[in-house]
């Protein structure tokens, strides 16, 4: 999972505790992108996130949800609970992703005016999720072994020194054909990341907007993904954060879809 | 009418006081929600321009919740093809829940079954289908009165569910353009069925079993309950001489059946698998006069169906396989002995989800008919949307193909609150 990735959905946690160990490593663009993916983070977190979505002409539209996730033993449960607006209220998904190679997630949804909960493919994980800038795998974790990377050079981002790594993927079919990622030498968190669409145009920039300390994790709490070929946004913001709060396997079940967070 | 369906004036008034109250006292209120929607849709016949349908619908929920209970309710007030307007009690029940149970009484949708458009394990609750399948789903459903208790250990869920009160489906008006063909030589005079009388020996008992993992989503179920719909049974004949049969009387009969059920999912690469099947024993069958003098024969009859969903290229698709199957099948029955339905659905959003196209079909695969309903849906905000839309029929004969008049086309406007 590359830092930017982890830093979406999950807000972004990081071991200030970690930096000083790579510091004694190689700096390869790999042990980076590896140190980062492998960093200590908490077991479970609930937060309520706004998404934003912005038009060409700045026009705004809003939606709130609320969502709960952690970690079994190799498993990473997932509910999402839509809150605004109206019209998909109540609305929930959830997704079991799971470490072992080559086994895709399990995902479903739950519609209130259905009044049921339906498995649902986990597929087409490179379409929009639900209308935003971010596809399902801008948001999801991706092992830095699946890409090529190389160091392109160093700039400063937001005050940050950081490393400009390079990544492409080592499957052609992926949604692009490669990233740029802007990682702070400091602090060991990404905070902006380029894709390049199949014909190696500039098509997003990811940005971190805010980061949070948070025990000892490093929470980025802000971030937009600008679609620099649409010219549209999409604005993530987490509130209400908890972490590690003892959230159990129990309460990532059909009847939780059903009655929200 | 359905009773269910229509409340008299005063208890109409009394209805809308009451939520009314609730909700202006509940606004301050914490745990207190209030939605719902406004909407005006009209549909038209393309053969002649006729407007079979012109509604606006006010459906507001209301809902208090407590960390451990919930009062909810949802109140509908329709007016329809220009008459007087009508009030609706869609739900209204009262919720507990513990950490591993859960208590829900009162009048409440229970939705079983997870297919696209059938409704093959889905026994609990009603379904209206007096414009028979062209409405959108979620207004098929009806409301039942009675209670549900639930158990959950894990991915485990057990659910018990008591209905004291029966709750008919609805089936087209005669004289209507959804009326089905009449099996019948001649036109019948049908007296309607009497609704059972209330008692606990009238009562209607479901139970089901659930269990949703990472390999498999399964469900068991089983119930004995009123057939939601009437058969007819021969109550008189007119024969004139030289002429054969004139007349026939019919009488609508509510009977008990029981069916048994299961439901299972699963992912397999890029595929959702699923399957439904049922077996429901002593549904009753339309018969030959000379065979069966009542008119039916009561038989046991398996439905079930195999299907798929899958994306490509950010489309999502449904594929459906149905068959019904009645055992101990004779050749007098007006059904055939195998009945084989196919669905297909696509939907696909544009534009950041602020369009989205639906298309479904049903296709009968014996004597060739469809059913195709075309829809797009424009959402101009997030709280207000326009549609418009098909439906289509084909063939001449046939659950589908018997509508073949019915071409139509629809509109609407939707505001969410």
């Amino acid at each position: 999972m590359t830092v930017l990735n982890r830093a979406i959905l999950p807000a972004l946690m990081f071991c200030l505790a970690f930096a000083p160990a790579l510091g004694a490593q190689e700096k390869t663009a790999l042990a980076i992108m590896m140190a980062v993916y492998q960093r200590p983070q908490p077991v479970d977190m609930s937060a309520t996130l706004t998404m934003t979505l912005v038009d060409s002409k700045g026009k705004e539209r809003p939606r709130s949800l609320d969502q709960r996730l952690a970690s079994f033993g190799g498993v990473d449960k997932k509910i999402m609970v839509f809150q605004s607006p109206a019209d998909v209220r109540g609305t929930s998904f959830m997704n079991w992703s799971y470490e072992e190679a080559g086994k895709g997630d399990d995902q479903w949804i739950y519609m209130p005016a259905l009044k049921r909960v339906k498995r649902i493919t986990s597929d087409g994980k490179g379409g929009s999720f639900m209308g935003s800038d971010f596809s399902y795998d801008d948001l999801g974790a991706r092992h830095p072994s699946k890409d090529s990377h190389v160091i392109l050079g160093s700039d400063t981002v937001a005050g940050e020194e950081c490393w400009m790594i390079e990544s492409k993927p080592k499957d052609p079919g992926d949604s692009y054909s490669r990233t740029v990622s802007w990682i702070s030498k400091n602090r060991l968190v990404g905070f902006r990341r380029d894709y390049y669409d199949k014909k190696s145009a500039l098509l997003k920039t990811l940005s971190v907007l805010e980061t949070r300390t948070m025990g000892t994790y490093l929470m980025i709490t802000k971030t937009e993904m600008h679609n620099v070929q649409a010219n549209h946004r999409t604005r993530m913001e987490f509130t209400a954060i908890k972490l590690d709060t003892g959230i159990a396997d129990e309460q990532f079940t059909e009847r939780a879809m059903a009655k929200g967070l | 009418m359905n009773i269910t369906k229509r409340i008299m004036p005063s208890s109409a008034l009394a209805l809308v006081l009451l939520f009314g109250t609730v909700a202006g006292v509940a606004v301050a209120e914490d745990g207190v929600a209030l939605s719902g929607y406004g909407r005006a849709k009209v549909g038209s016949l393309l053969s002649d321009g006729s407007l079979f349908l012109a509604e606006t619908t006010l459906d507001a929920r209301l809902s208090w919740e407590t960390e451990d209970s919930a009062l909810f309710a949802d109140v509908a007030v329709n007016e329809r093809q220009g008459g007087s307007p009508e009030l609706e009690l869609r739900e209204l029940y009262f919720r507990y829940s513990g950490d591993y149970m859960e208590m829900v009484i009162g009048k409440q949708q229970i939705i079983w079954g997870k297919s696209d458009g059938v409704f093959i394990t889905d026994i609990v609750t009603p379904k209206d289908l007096s414009r028979f399948l062209v409405p959108d789903f979620v207004e098929l459903r009806q409301a039942v009165d009675g209670v549900r208790l639930g158990g959950y250990a894990g991915g485990h869920s057990l659910e018990l569910v008591w209905l004291p009160l029966f709750s008919p489906g609805v089936a087209p008006a005669a004289g209507t353009i959804w009326a089905p063909v009449m099996p019948y030589p001649v036109t019948p005079t049908i007296t309607p069925a009497a609704m059972p009388e209330l008692s606990l020996e009238n009562g209607e008992y479901f139970a089901r079993y659930s269990f949703l993992g990472n390999a498999v989503d399964l469900s068991l179920m089983g119930g004995w309950f009123w057939n939601d719909l009437p058969s007819f049974a021969v109550t008189g004949r007119s024969l004139t001489p030289g002429v054969g049969l004139t007349g026939i009387a019919l009488r609508g009969e509510y009977y008990r059946t029981a069916a048994f059920g299961y439901g299972v999912a699963g992912t397999i690469g890029p595929l959702v698998l699923r399957s439904e099947g049922a077996l429901q024993l002593d549904r009753r069958y339309q018969g030959d006069f000379a065979v069966y003098p009542q008119g039916y024969a009561a038989k046991n009859a398996v439905q079930y169906l195999v299907g798929t969903d899958f994306s490509i290229l950010g489309t999502t698709f449904g594929l459906q396989f149905i068959q019904d199957l009645i055992l101990e099948y004779d050749d007098a029955l007006v059904n055939e002995r195998y009945t084989n339905t196919a669905t297909v659905m696509a939907v696909r959003n544009f534009a950041r989800e602020a369009l989205r196209l639906e298309l479904l079909a049903y296709l009968g695969l014996d004597n060739p008919d469809a059913l195709l309903k075309a829809q797009l849906v424009w959402k101009i905000t997030d709280a207000m949307e326009l549609s418009g839309g098909t439906w289509l029929f084909f063939g001449d004969s046939g659950q589908f193909g018997q509508y073949d008049d019915n071409d139509s086309v629809f509109a609407g406007a939707k505001i969410s609150f």
